[in-house]
């Protein structure tokens, strides 16, 4: 199952962290762990982070014996980071860190590291839609997308009927008072990702 | 409405990045008021930013039960912060989750919206009650009108059964029907949860295999596809048939799907699965490999490290498929990306062998070493950086060497490739003896202790080398630029105390004893850590010993001067260590000096006998009680300090022979050391089981020595030795006080309420008639003893000739040597297979005579003979590597801070 996802950026700022399985770490030293060791590694080596320092972490889910994988990608400034077990395939997960960024830009519509930044609430969402509880829930981003804009919708008439005045933009959820995207960051994004 | 919504907060943090920590007290001190508003917007927005700054690192446990309210709010845009809130904050000891049983209850049979909301919440913060009281909500779900819900329903009850088994038996026939859901999600959603219940206890799963195997020929889902290929691979282990139903569609996918992730699952599966076997299984294995090293070639990184991943799996059934790519697999070593190199190095190590164990070991030495030129390039490479300012590419190849903790990882990966199955892999231990030094050389990290352990292992266990590891060891000692920096990090400076140990105790090898003693005991050996000076002074007084008792043996009235001179140093020297802060520094210096002042004093009064009238002459100090006309001719204090250590000899003890030491008869384990003080006997009585230990720690030594010179005193200091000695000359008398006061006392014991009396009979005498089960191999075809070697238990002559192509071979004492009167070996101690080390005559050049090898007799009360005995190798599993080598440094009587 997959245990952690984590999304920080390239200073090592965490900008979302969501833990699927206990830790018995902070959170905060494991992302600074990772973001040392990951942040050093230049963008031709593999996506599989294994160093000796992270081997205590690893070696942690006891269960049987079998080790932790730290799997990440990059795009632009941030750093996505799935934290997962040997039940899950390695190239499986990385084609699923590419659905989730996959499913950000539509939400976003060119998502940058900012929208994370002030709706990080509507990246969980989003990021509730992939996986629950540590397991994949779908894969399709087409399927997530229009999940996604479903409980989007809800929220927004729910929202709505309790603030009649409100222009629908404020408050607690909802996509934010016209932020642009000034970075249009995801340039490096990946094509083909079935073809492995 | 001035309150900030989370927007502002994140603006306010982004425009205080100086002062954030104040501004975040200020913000905490705003929500602490807002989360006890009255109005649910206003409570949701603090909890909304309160789960933001729970991601900062900002604690929000507090609010838990304000986040119990905004969950409960009938409004989906409050309900899911809240949920989120507890799904970020919560964990299993959260005492407000008790409140939320009811709120879940309802959540989950509300509107399609919340039962989204709920069950993702609820499978992020289930607790075993709430899984207990919400399987049946659950389960329910599982037949939801929206496909939607199914999914997540299916998801949610791998939590439910996680943290509450006992649900299973219903839940499983559900879950099942899930399987033939007409929405694909909901199917893969269900393979998912199966493949983790799967690996938990795959026997339960066993009799999906159908409907799976159907699911995998007609599914196309790639995603689906992996996780079913996966759970097969859990499954094959258990149900054997499995593997010929598979073979076919997988050898299948394999050559036909355009996808590498499937393909590489499949093949992980084969081997993992066990459907490698056979012939078949062989053509399967064959194309496996041939698989993953084209992933190997491949560019994307990526792909070279899963190959690495699943070779390391292949290796342990078909090592012959792997070795072909082995220098592939070689480059891979030095490949500029750690992940990859740590995998390599895994692999390796499960490619070692007895013919490409040197090889390999040779790299990864070289690993290290180049590190150590890199701090300092030549002039034209520092030249050629300047001009091109493309140093990059260089600098980053050995830039994971340059980590210490690879570093170490590599340090550690050598030994252990080399110590693994008690050396079985190493052919030249004279190879292995220099890599240790070389390791110590240049690890520059934090391995100096597991080097240390190894170099006594191997002297200790391979006579063979021992005269070389002698050599290498005096070389470290006088190495004066490793003594100075000792002190630094990652110096290895432990691996002086294993240097003093084997020159200590393998004096005998030792070309110019005299010359190490001044090594051993120079001042600048204070800089070390106390536990190794105490070993430098114990090897001192040993060499002494061994020299003196040496120059004894050829004695020359000339030598007369350089021994006064030699006392006198080693005196001078040893009393600056008798001020020592630490005591057993302290102790041994004051034994030396003891020692030394007698020597001294013997000296003095020595005079050279030129002519026989001069024995009226005689030195008063002759105190040694013998006749005047056997009076030697050289001082007899000589004599005095070498019985004292090599009485006996070392030997590795086996690990299991503290527990194969029969319990003599008597003595009961489980009596009181020290009675409750309710007990109204005297202290007398009560001393006596402490009484009864202790000759059965001495049995072991004792054991021994029957079969020794009887001159020599026993290897321990001397109070400890006229303690020993009282206790151990128990009369019968004192038995038969003893039993009955034993007897008096259980009769006693047998009406107080307070004590548990032992009815049962004495502990059953130990079988003795089962000792053909000790592996004991005697091999007959070995190269007669040089009776020259008779009785000396050193090597006779030093080699002189250079090192030969084909290295000897060695003995090692594998099995560590056995009480003399050991119980039958336990069954753990199966002779091994594997074909050991057995002794060919080496080339005529190598014509090391082969030592005398102690024979340990199983029989009861068989001393052991001085006459040089036929060489036996004793094959027995040792019982683990580690207790192996830590009993290579045990004193066969007792602990090692006796040395």
């Amino acid at each position: 199952m997959i245990h952690a996802v984590l999304i920080f950026n390239t200073s090592g700022v965490a900008r979302l962290t969501k833990f699927y399985t206990p830790l018995r770490q902070s959170a905060e030293t494991l992302v600074q762990k990772i973001f040392a060791l990951v942040s050093s590694r230049s963008a031709t080596l593999c996506n599989f982070l294994d160093a000796p320092e992270l081997e205590s972490f690893l070696s942690q889910s006891s269960d049987d014996g079998d080790k932790l994988r730290v799997v990440y990608r990059n795009y632009a400034t941030l750093y996505f980071v799935f934290i997962v077990d040997s039940v899950e395939s390695e190239l499986g997960i990385l084609d699923l860190i590419q659905v989730f960024v996959e499913s950000l830009d539509r939400a976003f519509e060119n998502v940058c590291e900012l929208d994370l930044v002030f709706h990080f609430d509507e990246a969980h969402h989003i990021l509730s839609e992939i996986i629950q509880g540590g397991l994949v829930l779908e894969t399709n981003v087409e399927e997530i997308d229009s999940a996604v804009q479903e409980a989007a919708k809800a929220r927004k008439e729910s929202f709505a009927s309790a603030n009649p005045l409100s222009l629908g933009s404020s408050g607690v959820g909802g996509r934010g008072s016209g932020i642009q995207t000034p970075l249009g960051w995801l340039t490096t994004k990946l094509t083909g990702v079935s073809a492995r | 409405m001035w309150e900030r919504t989370l927007q502002d907060l994140i603006r306010g943090l982004r425009a205080n990045k100086k002062d954030e920590a104040k501004f975040i007290a200020q913000a905490v001190d705003e929500i602490r008021q807002e989360i006890r508003s009255k109005d649910m917007e206003l409570k949701a927005g603090a909890v909304l930013k309160l789960t933001y700054l729970d991601m900062l690192g900002y604690d929000m446990s507090w609010a838990s039960f304000h986040v119990v309210e905004v969950m409960s709010s009938p409004r989906i845009h409050l309900k899911s912060v809240g949920y989120l809130g507890a799904s970020q904050s919560f964990d299993q000891d959260t005492d407000v989750l008790m409140l939320t049983t009811n709120l879940l209850k309802k959540d989950l049979t509300s509107k399609a919206e919340d039962v989204a909301v709920a069950l993702n919440g609820f499978a992020q913060i289930v607790t075993p009650d709430l899984a207990r009281d919400l399987a049946q909500d659950v389960i329910k779900m599982l037949t939801h009108s929206r496909a939607q819900i199914r999914k997540r329903a299916v998801l949610a009850l791998f939590k439910v059964l996680v943290k509450y088994p006992e649900a299973t038996p219903h839940a499983m026939t559900r879950l099942r029907e899930r399987l033939e859901d007409s929405d694909p999600g909901v199917v893969s959603a269900t393979v998912n949860v199966l493949c983790e219940l799967a690996r938990r206890n795959p026997q339960d799963y066993l009799s999906l295999a159908p409907q799976l195997f159907h699911l995998m020929t007609t599914s196309s889902n790639n995603w689906m596809l992996i996780k079913i290929i996966k759970l097969f691979g859990t499954l094959t282990p258990h149900e054997p048939r499995l593997v010929k139903k598979l073979q076919p569609p997988i050898s299948d996918l394999i050559s036909t799907t355009p996808a590498i992730s499937l393909l590489y699952e499949c093949v992980h599966t084969c081997i993992i699965g066990g459907m490698l076997q056979g012939t078949t299984g062989n053509a399967l294995a064959r194309t496996c490999v041939t698989k993953l090293a084209n992933f190997l070639q491949d560019t994307d990184q990526n792909l070279k490290y899963i190959a690495l991943l699943a070779l390391v799996k292949i290796v342990p059934t078909h090592p012959y498929l792997v070795a072909e790519y082995q220098d592939m697999i070689m480059s891979s070593i030095n490949d500029q990306d750690i992940s990859i190199r740590m995998r390599a190095l895994d692999l390796i190590s499960a490619m070692a062998n007895r013919d490409n164990l040197q090889s390999i070991v040779q790299q990864l030495l070289s690993h290290l070493v180049r590190n150590e030129s890199a701090p300092l390039p030549s002039a034209v490479q520092s030249l050629a950086q300047h001009t091109t300012s493309a140093p990059a590419s260089t600098r980053l190849v050995n830039a994971p060497s340059q980590s210490p903790a690879y570093r170490l990882i590599l340090a550690q990966r050598i030994l252990a490739l080399c110590s693994q199955g008690m050396y079985e892999n190493v052919t030249d231990f004279e190879w292995y003896l220099s890599v240790l030094v070389d390791l110590a050389y240049i690890a520059s990290a934090d391995i100096g202790g597991e080097i240390r352990d190894q170099l006594v292992d191997v002297a200790a266990r391979v006579r063979g080398a021992r005269r070389y590891a002698v050599q290498l060891m005096v070389k470290l000692l006088c190495d004066d630029t490793f003594l100075m920096h000792a002190g630094e990090e990652g110096s290895c400076a432990e691996v002086l105390w294993a240097a003093a140990w084997i020159c200590g105790e393998y004096c005998g090898e030792l070309a110019e004893p005299q010359k190490l003693l001044t090594y051993l005991l120079q001042p600048k050996v204070l800089s070390l850590s106390s536990d190794i000076i105490a070993v430098y002074l114990q090897a001192a007084i040993k060499v002494f010993g061994s020299w003196t008792a040496e120059l004894a043996d050829r004695w020359d009235d000339d030598d007369l001067p350089k021994v006064r001179n030699t006392v006198d140093t080693v005196v001078e020297r040893a009393s600056e260590f008798a001020s020592n802060s630490d005591i057993e520094v302290q102790e041994r210096a004051a034994n030396i000096l003891q020692l030394l002042t007698f020597v001294r004093a013997d000296l003095n009064v020595f005079r050279p006998k030129v002519e026989v009238g001069f024995e009226y002459d005689e030195p008063e100090a002759s105190g040694f009680g013998e006749e005047a006309s056997a009076e030697p001719r050289f001082p007899k204090s000589l004599c005095l300090v070498r019985p004292l250590f090599d009485a006996y000899e070392l030997n590795p003890v086996a690990a299991v022979a503290q527990e194969s030491v029969p319990v003599p008869e008597g003595l009961d384990l489980n009596a009181w050391v020290v009675p409750p003080p309710k007990e109204d006997v005297t202290p007398l009585q009560e001393a006596e089981p402490t009484g009864e230990t202790k000759p059965k720690k001495l049995k072991k030594g004792k054991g021994k020595d029957t079969g020794a010179k009887g001159k020599g005193k026993k290897r321990k200091d001397t109070e400890d030795t006229g303690d020993t000695l009282i206790e151990s000359v128990e009369t019968a008398e004192d038995k038969a006080e003893r039993e009955r006061r034993k007897a008096e006392r259980l009769e006693r014991l047998r009406d107080d309420p307070y004590y548990l009396v032992d009815d049962r009979a004495a502990r059953p005498k130990i079988q003795q008639d089962d000792l053909d089960s000790i592996p004991v191999v005697r091999l007959d075809d070995l190269p007669p003893l040089p009776t020259g070697s008779a009785g000396n238990s050193r090597l006779p002559s030093l080699r002189s000739t250079p090192r030969t192509a084909t290295p000897p071979s060695y003995m090692v004492d594998r099995v560590g040597e056995m009480p003399a009167n050991a119980r039958p070996a336990t069954p753990l101690q199966e002779p091994t297979p594997q074909s050991l080390s057995t002794v060919s005559a080496g080339n005529g050049a190598v014509s090391a005579p082969l030592p005398s090898f102690p024979v340990y007799e199983v029989e009861d009360d068989i001393p052991r003979t001085g006459t040089p005995s036929p060489i036996k190798v004793v094959r027995a599993k040792k019982k683990s590597k580690k207790a192996g080598s830590s009993n290579g440094k045990k004193r066969t009587t007792d602990s090692t801070s006796t040395q």
